[in-house]
């Protein structure tokens, strides 16, 4: 496990500041963040590589907060690898293990083997990331820590990569902390969600809260949530408290022309609205279903990413966005110009 | 600053380019004639001479020495402290940094003549090296601590650079890898600035050959090759001096010619140091 309590760090006039957060003992957590925001400088303080001004940092249930850098039984993978240069890819692996079986099996799976005897100034970006990992990994630490290890792999590659990473985490018991600017990649992966910005934390708890019921409205834009509505909240004429379920209650927030429905333990007063685009049905005749939000718009955009769509209804002047993909797309006819009706549940809508 | 601005351009045109060509050209023969026309007028006769002057080839045989031992003494005791500066903040690092360039800057006659105040008979440091019977005044001990003087500063710089040129990530993946920093310097930091690290050394060591002022007040014999230079000079005229500089002046070519492969041969340093 890792935890780390009201960790301070100063790096020249960098300040991580007053960091607080726990990945459970075999847990996998993910540090998302703007450039800058220092996540790895929180890394390197966990490592041991960057000394902590204030704060404690557990791992393993030991404070380490004062213990070197070798004594913390803590991986680091750098983003930029810093493989040896003075060394080949095999000595590089082996550089912190005795086990040459381990050593061989790791760059096998990573598919490295064949690399062995290369100089490690001839490998690419994404071989140098491989080789980086293999040797973590080979020293077994009971805690890894990875700084966007896989930014620049191909995306077959990293997927390969990613599942094996996630295949070790479980099967050695290691607790993983990734940086990655990747949400797909932070969803696929994260039990626990680090939000760094500028060296604080904005929010952090299990992945699923801190996608689904971000804190704040800047957060929300931040992790990618497509609809960010501003408005204000008042509790539903026909709510009574019997309708109450666990402090949530039905509310209206009026958002300009708009009048969103959404089930929030919030208080009543100014507040955002958020809907992930993904929670967003459109249909091109207005049906009958248990979605409490119901608008007709005029498709102002539609773009096109492989296997999906992005599509932008405006209704009332207020642009909704809706992820499709691409067979509803075509079924559907959705096209610039084209009358949709737009609906989603009042569960979907998260109040911040 | 995008890569055009640093990368070399075509060789300048028009009246800048014939000025800079100008007072380049003229700054180069300056140095390189008078030592060419040693070297081309004296390296036939040194290299005869060495043959039969026994006392040119004691000398350069003591100069060599010394000049090694005061080279090793600098990397021995320079070693950590070029470390320390380039990888450690402390009060009065830059004070520290500054006082290094102290003996390069001051006469080398100077130097000597602060060594003799230190080292000599009547100090206390010299009737305690006495007691334990060393010599440091006209004794070999004496032209190595001259030469450590005035050329040890210069290792220290340039291996500070060398240090400081190994991204220092690489030991902290090594200390994550379990070694302790001990260990981390030893497998990583000194194979990465090792070039620069001999290569410094190559330098002081030319440095320390040449040397005349420091030692020469200190030691006046047995003589240093530079010693022997000036005395055939002042003795004999400089026909009898211009054996012994050209071999005094081939004695420091042999290190930089060393020095100039290391660079063009530079692996780890510079460029391709990342990976």
């Amino acid at each position: 496990m890792i935890a780390v309590t009201g960790l301070t760090t100063a790096m020249g006039d960098f300040v991580l500041r007053d960091v607080t957060f726990a990945v459970p003992a075999g847990a996998y957590g993910v540090v998302i963040g703007p450039a800058g925001s220092g996540k790895t400088t929180l890394l390197e303080t966990i490592a041991g590589v960057v000394p902590a001004a204030a704060g404690r940092v557990l791992v393993s249930g030991r404070d380490v907060t004062r213990a070197p850098v070798n004594g913390r039984g803590v991986g680091l993978v750098y983003q930029h690898a810093y493989l040896f240069p003075h060394l080949s890819v095999r000595a590089n692996v082996a550089y912190g293990t005795n086990d040459p079986e381990l050593v061989r099996e790791l760059m096998a799976r990573l598919g490295v083997d064949a690399l062995a005897a290369r100089d490690v100034r001839s490998l690419s970006g994404g071989e140098r990331q491989l080789v980086a990992l293999a040797r973590a990994l080979a020293h077994k630490p009971g805690v890894l820590l990875l700084d966007e290890p896989f930014s620049a792999l191909d995306p077959k590659r990293r997927s390969l990569t990613r599942r094996y990473v996630r295949d070790l985490h479980r099967t050695w018991g290691m607790t993983v902390l990734q940086v990655t600017h990747d949400f797909a990649e932070a969803g696929l992966l994260g039990d626990v969600a680090v939000l760094l910005d500028s060296g604080r934390v904005l929010q952090a708890g299990p992945a699923t809260a801190v996608f689904r019921r971000p804190a704040s409205p800047y957060i929300a834009e931040f992790l990618g949530a497509e609809n960010v509505l501003e408005g204000v909240a008042r509790v539903s004429d026909g709510d009574r408290p019997e309708h109450s379920r666990g402090g949530a209650r039905a509310m209206e927030v009026v958002c300009g022309p708009l009048t969103v429905h959404a089930v929030s333990d919030s208080d009543p007063g100014p507040c955002h609205a958020v809907i992930r685009a993904e929670e967003v049905v459109l249909s091109r005749a207005e049906q009958s279903t248990s979605a409490r939000n119901h608008f007709e718009g005029e498709v102002t955009e539609v773009a096109s990413y492989g296997a999906y769509a992005r599509v932008t209804v405006t209704v009332q002047g207020v642009p909704l966005v809706a992820l499709l993909t691409i067979p509803s797309l075509h079924d559907l006819e959705v096209v610039p110009g084209a009358q949709v009706h737009v609906s989603f549940k009042a569960f979907a809508v998260h109040l911040c | 600053m995008s890569a055009d601005h640093t990368r070399s351009r075509a060789w300048p045109v028009g009246v800048g380019g014939v000025l800079t060509a100008l007072a380049s050209s003229v700054l180069l023969l300056f140095l390189l004639v008078p030592i060419g026309a040693v070297v081309g007028r004296g390296t036939s006769d040194g290299l005869a001479h060495l043959a039969h002057d026994t006392e040119l080839r004691q000398a350069l045989g003591l100069t060599a020495l010394t000049a090694t031992v005061a080279t090793l003494l600098g990397v021995a005791l320079g070693t950590p402290l070029a470390w320390l500066l380039a990888r450690r903040a402390f009060p009065g690092r830059a004070i520290v940094a500054g006082a290094l360039d102290l003996p390069i800057v001051i006469p080398h006659p100077v130097a000597g003549i602060a060594l003799l105040l230190v080292l000599g008979r009547d100090s206390a440091i010299g009737h305690l090296l006495a007691a334990v019977g060393l010599r440091v005044v006209s004794a070999p001990l004496g032209i190595v601590l001259a030469m450590l003087f005035v050329s040890a500063s210069l290792y220290v710089s340039a291996a500070r650079e060398a240090f400081a040129r190994v991204n220092r990530r690489y030991e902290s993946v090594a200390q994550t890898l379990g070694d302790t920093p001990l260990r981390a310097f030893r497998r990583v930091t000194l194979p990465l600035a090792g070039r620069g690290l001999l290569a410094a050394a190559v330098v002081m060591w030319a440095r320390a050959v040449s040397e005349f002022g420091a030692i020469v007040i200190l030691v006046h014999a047995p003589r240093t090759v530079s010693v022997l230079s000036y005395d055939r000079f002042t003795t004999y005229g400089l026909s009898e001096a211009m054996p012994v500089a050209a071999v005094l002046v081939l004695a420091a070519l042999i290190p930089l010619i060393a020095l100039r492969a290391l660079r063009a041969d530079s692996v780890w340093q510079g460029r391709g140091h990342d990976a």
